[in-house]
């Protein structure tokens, strides 16, 4: 850090450069300092590894000096504060930072595993940033706040100009949002400020705490899995956590995960399976990393075991997908019970840049590629894809966090609740079926023989195979016994009459 | 937020495209200068053909009859389904699965032409109603269920029909207790289908999760030249074993899509069988002259299991 050892701490008594805003906020005790989201002092003699810390927002060189009990980081430029040092016994160390604090005051019950969490509220709020198609409404806004400005300056009354503008703004918003083109949605989804998925389980769950590690050499950032609780019921959660800013991005591989990161999914899901959560899993991820150590390590072998094993868990699954769904990646985690999108959340087998590259020869087709691909949630969920919907508040996710959180809480708990009626048997015969009616074929219809002359024909005798043992596969998942759950059977039936043409 | 933007530009192709994805969605466009190049392994309009590998003249009888190696570097060229089931199921015991399937077009799709039409063109050309061939067939007397992928038609692209014609063909050796081959030749999933394309992959593992982990049934997955994006992703490498050709390209995300991400050049021999075996990833790298009397003395290693759980005939 820059001092060496031996000199002498000098006790600092003014705070240069506090790196939270809530700094005004420290006082009394430093649980609560904590919880108001001040920043930690650094234990520089414990060496051990980072526990779970957001590296990427966080702060590297951060001086150890603490006054008495405030909880303040104070960072060491050059130009504002003071030097300080502190003595050392013994040779110096890397600073590795900690998200809990050095001193705990009182005898807390509650609330020891917040500290363990790495993932803090920003210093600095978000820049917001305007999507292309929400240039009018900027425009719209500029010019109420001219027009305030000029009754400010002038002190005529311009209120009713004010309401007529305010209440053309609100028409305005509630016809764009209301009907957003896929395009829109996908830049909706890919927004910067989008809640992540740390986000919404901050806001879901009472109780929190972060696992980590796929016990096979690394701790994938990218994926992140957890155990929380919601109305007393434990989960496990699991989804792709994309940064907030883009050292957070960097540091998250812009939630794109290694084989080490699905192999971290796959053995929290059978640790759930293990122990009894039901799986809550969110997707927010452009695709797979796609990188030399990836391949060698084997990016297909960990998504293909994840998709297998997935179907052997006897627990519930719920998959929500908060941002861009993105193709093997996505589905690594996303083979269940009963999917949930949001509303300008999308789901793609391939990004629309890379299939207009691919099928219209220029990047430029991307909108079309968008508009062809069907990749929204109600497209989806006219093709039997998705299972419901869930609206965003006007204006997108970023603009009302807490109630996006809510609402994605409210249903995911309505879909629990009927799942975790049935018995583990059902539930995996459930979960099978409803991935067996997914896809469109043309059959029973006599195929022309010039179309098929190049397939093997028949040569094996007639009567030589059993015949009870080939009816179609179809069939046999009609068969199954869906029970006590309502909304699977139509499904079922439409499968039937959509093979049956 | 430029640097994301980068980020995404530069992962303009998906990874389960994978490599070779204008074999996939090339149409009949073809220019004079493709046209000389590109080998056309139809036997019925050319006596000669080149080696990939060393350029060798090679006289296509004679190619045939040696399963298409090449008599100079050993090189395994292109094999269309027909042939590889000729290869390794015995004379007079196939029965083809679900012969008179066909793709739909559910989501309207058309860039440069429509998916109907393209589909209906690759059928017309090739001969094939779709990428995959199903059935059952005697190996060495040994029942087993076969599949396989054909990369003349849409470069092997998976959609929905090569799914649910997997599905029913794992469906019916999970049935039947029969040992399951498939060989995967593949460019990737079927763009045209959309997310029906994506939720193949999580079908098939189903049933394999079925007939793997449940039943505790043999799958042998025979990974051929090229096998990348959703299929290496899904089945292919889910088997029990899992068999490459020499020199096979064997991928997740093509070449051009790492170069992309990483903004460096990719060593040679990067995704090829011999590589992954050496990370791990395969159990055995089998030419094709040894494939069928491989497969049949590793049919009778399982079938000689002691402990085994249930007892499946293999022979009848």
């Amino acid at each position: 850090m820059g001092f060496g050892t031996g000199a002498l701490v000098l006790q600092q008594t003014s705070v240069a450069a506090p790196r939270f805003a809530s700094i005004s906020q420290v006082n009394g005790s430093s649980l609560d300092a904590f919880r108001n989201g001040a920043d930690l002092p650094l234990c520089s003699h414990l060496q051990s590894h980072r526990n779970g810390i957001a590296q990427g927002s966080g702060q590297a060189g951060f001086a150890t000096t603490r006054s008495s009990n405030k909880l303040l980081q104070t960072r060491i430029d050059s130009e504002t504060s003071r030097v300080v040092a502190k003595i050392r016994k013994g040779k110096k160390s890397a600073e590795t930072e900690y998200p809990w604090p050095e001193k705990l005051k009182g005898d807390e019950q509650e609330g020891y595993l917040e500290f363990l969490s790495g993932f803090k509220p920003l210093p600095t709020k978000p820049k917001p940033v305007t999507l292309p198609f929400e240039r009018p409404l900027v425009d719209l806004e500029n010019k109420i706040d001219e027009v305030r400005e000029l009754a400010n300056k002038t002190g005529m009354d311009f209120s009713e100009q004010i309401k007529e503008l305010e209440q053309k703004y609100d028409q305005v918003r509630r016809d764009l949002y209301l009907h957003l083109t896929p395009v829109q949605r996908l830049s909706v989804a890919r927004h910067p400020n989008r809640p992540t998925f740390l986000d919404h389980v901050l806001n879901i769950t009472d109780k929190w705490v972060e696992l980590h590690g796929d016990r096979g050499g690394y701790d994938d950032p990218a994926l992140v899995c957890g155990i929380g609780k919601i109305e007393g019921m434990s989960f496990m959660f699991m989804g792709h956590q994309k940064g907030r800013n883009t050292k957070e991005n960097i540091y998250r591989n812009f939630a794109m995960p290694t084989p080490n990161g699905y192999r971290k999914a796959l053995r929290m899901m059978r640790h759930a399976d293990h122990h009894g959560f039901p799986i809550l899993s969110f997707i927010d991820t452009p695709g797979a990393y796609a990188g030399i150590k990836a391949e060698e390590l084997g990016q297909g072998e960990a998504i293909a075991h994840n998709l297998r094993e997935m179907f052997g868990l006897r627990v519930p699954i719920i998959t929500t997908v908060i941002g861009e769904g993105g193709s093997g990646g996505a589905l690594a985690i996303g083979c269940c019970d009963k999917m949930i999108m949001l509303e300008n959340a999308v789901y793609y087998v391939a990004s629309p840049e890379a299939c207009a590259a691919i099928l219209w020869k220029t990047a430029a087709a991307a909108p079309k590629a968008t508009e062809a691909l069907r990749i929204t949630g109600m497209e989806l969920m006219k093709l039997d894809v998705v299972d419901e919907v869930i609206p965003e508040p006007l204006g997108g996710a970023h603009s009302d966090p807490v109630l996006t959180s809510k609402n994605i809480k409210a249903t995911i708990l309505k879909y629990m609740k009927e799942l975790l009626k049935l018995d583990p048997e059902t539930l995996m015969k459930q979960r099978v079926a409803k991935f067996r009616q997914m896809g469109a074929v043309e059959e029973g219809v006599e195929v022309d023989a010039h179309i098929k002359r190049n397939m093997k024909k028949r040569e094996a005798p007639l009567g030589s195979e059993d015949p009870r043992l080939l009816t179609s596969g179809l069939q046999q998942s009609l068969d199954v016994k869906i029970s006590a759950v309502e909304g699977t059977t139509s499904h079922v039936n439409a499968s039937a009459t959509r093979s049956v043409e | 937020m430029s640097l994301m933007n980068w980020f995404e530009d530069k992962r303009r192709f998906g990874g389960l495209i994978g490599a070779f994805i204008e074999k996939a969605t090339k149409g009949y466009i073809f220019s004079e200068r493709e046209k000389d190049r590109y080998i056309k392994i139809d036997t019925t309009k050319g006596l000669w053909t080149r080696c990939d590998n060393c350029e060798n003249m090679l006289y296509v009888r004679f190619l045939r009859q040696n399963k298409r190696i090449c008599e100079e570097c050993g090189y395994h060229l292109q094999m269309s389904s027909t042939e590889r089931i000729e290869l390794l199921i015995d004379r007079g015991t196939w029965y083809p699965m679900d012969e008179d399937m066909t793709a739909r077009d559910v989501l309207k799709f058309s860039d440069e032409d429509s998916y109907k039409n393209r589909i209906a063109f690759y059928q017309k050309r090739t001969g094939l109603t779709d990428a995959i061939q199903t059935g059952i067939g005697q190996l060495n007397g040994i029942p087993i269920a076969l599949g396989v992928m054909d990369f003349q038609f849409m470069g092997g692209s998976m959609g929905s029909v090569v799914g649910e014609k997997i599905t029913r063909l794992i469906e019916y050796a999970t049935r039947a207790s029969m040992p399951l081959i498939i060989v995967c030749s593949s460019g990737g999933a079927r763009m045209q289908e959309g997310t029906l394309s994506l939720m193949q992959m999580a079908k098939i593992s189903s049933v394999l999760q079925i007939h793997q982990a449940q039943k505790r049934l043999l799958y042998i997955a025979i990974l051929t030249y090229p096998t990348t994006g959703g299929v290496t992703a899904s089945f292919g490498m889910l088997g029990d074993i899992i068999i490459a050709e020499p020199k096979a390209y064997i991928a997740f995300a093509g070449k051009r899509v790492i170069e992309q991400t990483l903004r460096q050049k990719i060593p040679d021999g990067f995704q090829v069988a011999e590589s992954l075996f050496d990370h791990g990833l395969l159990d055995l790298i089998v030419p094709r002259n040894l494939l069928k009397g491989v497969l049949s003395e590793i049919f009778e290693l399982y079938n000689a299991a002691p402990c085994k759980k249930f007892q499946n005939s293999f022979f009848k």
